[in-house]
């Protein structure tokens, strides 16, 4: 790959070669026009003009320009930079001579063609340095004030044009200086501003360029960064699954084993040995439960928490989650309503990561109300959010503990009194879903009325 | 025990423990059994003992064979091989989102959508429920009944 230093003089190679190419180009229309010009004049403008040598020149023009056309075909897919510059110069060089030749021919001093050397100023300014662009305008001044004072010292024949100005004003040191004056002035301030001006463009672009290299190159960190992250992201998901699977296959298999021997299925089980076997029974419960409440912890927390991006329909959720819940309710003597508002927005998100929030609000309702109490759930519309409440009539939660029961492990102390087993993490994994979901989660309570959750949830735009 | 008379259950577990406890429970309810440690094992002792009915852990984590068990049993010309009622045991049915067919096999080989089985089981299903469902499975017959 090329160095950072190559590559703006690639670049430039590649514009010369085009410019090159059209300036070879632009001199066929230049060389028609003398031609025409040549032709034309004497009898519109009715000025003399040495004919003979002007036409030779305009034949020279044509061979000269021909071979340039085939030279350029050869030498500009092969060239640096370097040489091209070169190329460009010469050319130039040479252009300096035929329109000192063309002007001596038509009158030297009295041709307002005289202007036309301001062209090449211009062409040089694109194609070459600065400095070769003041070179090249001394060049063209020294030429032609050359031969302006060649014929004014009689060495060189003048062609008086006869148009405007007087047979002798070639003569005349005084009338010539001046009018050389103003030529190299012309040409002076020329190179001048139109160097300038090709150099705040040249720096423009570079500029331009360089910013589209760092845009690259952070495009670049960006997506390594990205790669790296998913990487990462499969890694974690691929741990917490083999975890999720180590420690719980093992569990439960202990489990069926240790449930066979309770039932007495590998032989009678004196009371004593049935006891113990059941104990040992609650703790791997309990040890599958807290495997299974972080693993719901660790995956409600990842930085991309959302496997899914569904719009999701709370009152299927509700409605869902509700019937599992029922018979649990039932069997300890708690009544389970559930109000759902017509017309609800969906919301954007996982539906199975919801309804796991919901279901620990539910259960954690069910186990912490006395039989006979009341657990409520409802999904209300409030403007461009959805709130969802989980309310019962059971122990509530002490006032200083409000917040601390979203912490990890956390349970509360009358909670924790009732002698009913808990992992702690069922309020952390419902306020990470919440969090991952956009939403808030907070409660009231007060305690032996009961307590009230309340998720509120952005509902999906459009 | 009239209804459990002389049924052969093929049991493919790769946890030994725990294709163990499975016998006990079978063989305490009257079952015959039969082990088999991996998919292709499995395959080779349904074609050797016709069992009345296969129960299977998909080990999910570990890859496929599973299904691929499934698969191949359900493409047998052999119609007591391909007919044979099969029972899934797995942990993680929903998160999959597996799914029962009612009617025996397909040649399209679907993974993942629908599973020609007659019952998934969680594995962590309690004595109860696996026996009630083995029995409910038992009673229907073959597969494509």
């Amino acid at each position: 790959m090329a160095s950072e230093r190559d590559a703006p003089t690639e670049i430039h190679a590649a514009e010369l070669r085009e410019r090159i190419s059209w300036l070879i180009r632009l001199r066929w229309l230049a060389t028609a026009g003398v031609a025409v010009t040549v032709s034309a004049a004497p009898k519109l403008l009715e000025v003399r003009l040495a004919e003979p040598p002007l036409a030779a020149l305009t034949a020279g023009l044509v061979v000269y320009n021909s071979i340039l056309w085939v030279a350029s075909r050869r030498l500009l897919s092969e060239k640096s930079f370097g040489s091209l510059g070169l190329f460009a110069s010469i050319q130039i060089g040479v252009d300096w001579l035929f329109l000192t030749g063309l002007l001596h021919f038509s009158g030297g001093i009295e041709n307002p063609f005289v202007a036309y050397y301001v062209f090449h100023v211009v062409i040089a300014s694109i194609l070459l340095s600065r400095r070769a662009v003041y070179a090249h305008a001394a060049i063209a001044i020294g030429l032609f004030s050359l031969v302006c004072w060649l014929e004014a010292v009689g060495l060189l024949r003048h062609y008086h044009l006869g148009w405007y100005m007087g047979p002798d004003v070639y003569r005349s040191l005084f009338h010539v200086l001046g009018m050389l004056f103003v030529v190299a002035t012309t040409l002076g301030f020329t190179a001048f501003m139109a160097t300038a001006i090709t150099a705040e463009l040249r720096r423009r672009q570079r500029e331009v360029m360089d910013l589209s290299e760092s845009l690259k190159d952070h495009a670049d960190h960006l997506e390594n960064a990205y790669r790296a992250l998913a990487d990462l992201e499969r890694g974690k998901s691929e741990y917490l699954l083999r975890v999720a699977h180590d420690l719980r296959s093992p569990l439960v298999t202990i489990d069926r084993m240790l449930s066979v021997v309770a039932e007495g299925r590998t032989g009678p089980l004196t009371p004593r040995s049935r006891q113990m076997v059941d104990r040992v029974r609650e703790r791997v419960r309990q040890m599958a439960e807290l495997a299974r409440d972080l693993l719901a912890l660790s995956r409600a927390r990842e930085a991309r928490p959302l496997a899914q991006h569904q719009k999701v329909d709370l009152a299927e959720v509700v409605a869902a989650v509700s019937a599992d819940c029922r018979p649990r309710a039932a069997a300890v003597s708690v009544s389970l309503e559930s109000e759902v508002d017509s017309g609800l927005p969906p919301v954007t998100g996982d539906r199975d990561a919801l309804a796991e929030l919901l279901e620990n609000l539910l259960s954690n309702a069910v186990k912490y109300t006395p039989a006979g109490g009341r657990v409520r759930v409802a999904a209300r519309r409030r403007g461009d959010e959805v709130e969802l409440s989980v309310s019962d009539t059971g122990i509530g939660i002490p006032e200083g503990e409000v917040q601390e029961v979203f912490e990890d492990f956390y349970r509360a102390s009358n909670a924790r009194e009732t002698g009913q087993e808990g992992t702690g993490l069922g309020l952390s994994i419902v306020q990470a879903i919440a969090k991952a979901h956009g939403g808030e989660i907070w409660v009231e309570s007060e305690v032996g009325a009961g307590a009230t959750f309340r998720v509120v949830l952005p509902a999906s735009a459009g | 025990m009239a209804d459990t008379a002389a049924k052969k259950i093929l049991i493919v577990e790769d946890d030994p423990d725990a294709a163990e406890a499975l016998r006990i429970l079978l063989e305490s309810e009257g079952y015959e059994t039969a082990t088999a440690a991996d998919a292709r094992a499995g395959l080779a002792k349904v074609r050797a003992e016709r069992p009345d009915l296969v129960m299977l852990d998909v080990m999910m984590p570990a890859g496929t064979e599973g299904f691929h068990l499934v698969w191949e049993l359900r493409k047998d010309p052999d119609p007591s091989l391909r007919d044979v009622p099969i029972v899934v045991l797995t942990a993680i049915q929903k998160a999959v989102g597996l799914k029962l067919r009612p009617e025996a096999g397909d040649t399209d080989y679907q993974p993942g959508e629908f599973l020609p089985v007659q019952a998934f089981l969680d594995k962590t299903a309690s004595s109860a429920e696996l026996i009630a469902t083995v029995k409910r499975v038992l009673a229907k017959g073959k597969a494509s009944a």
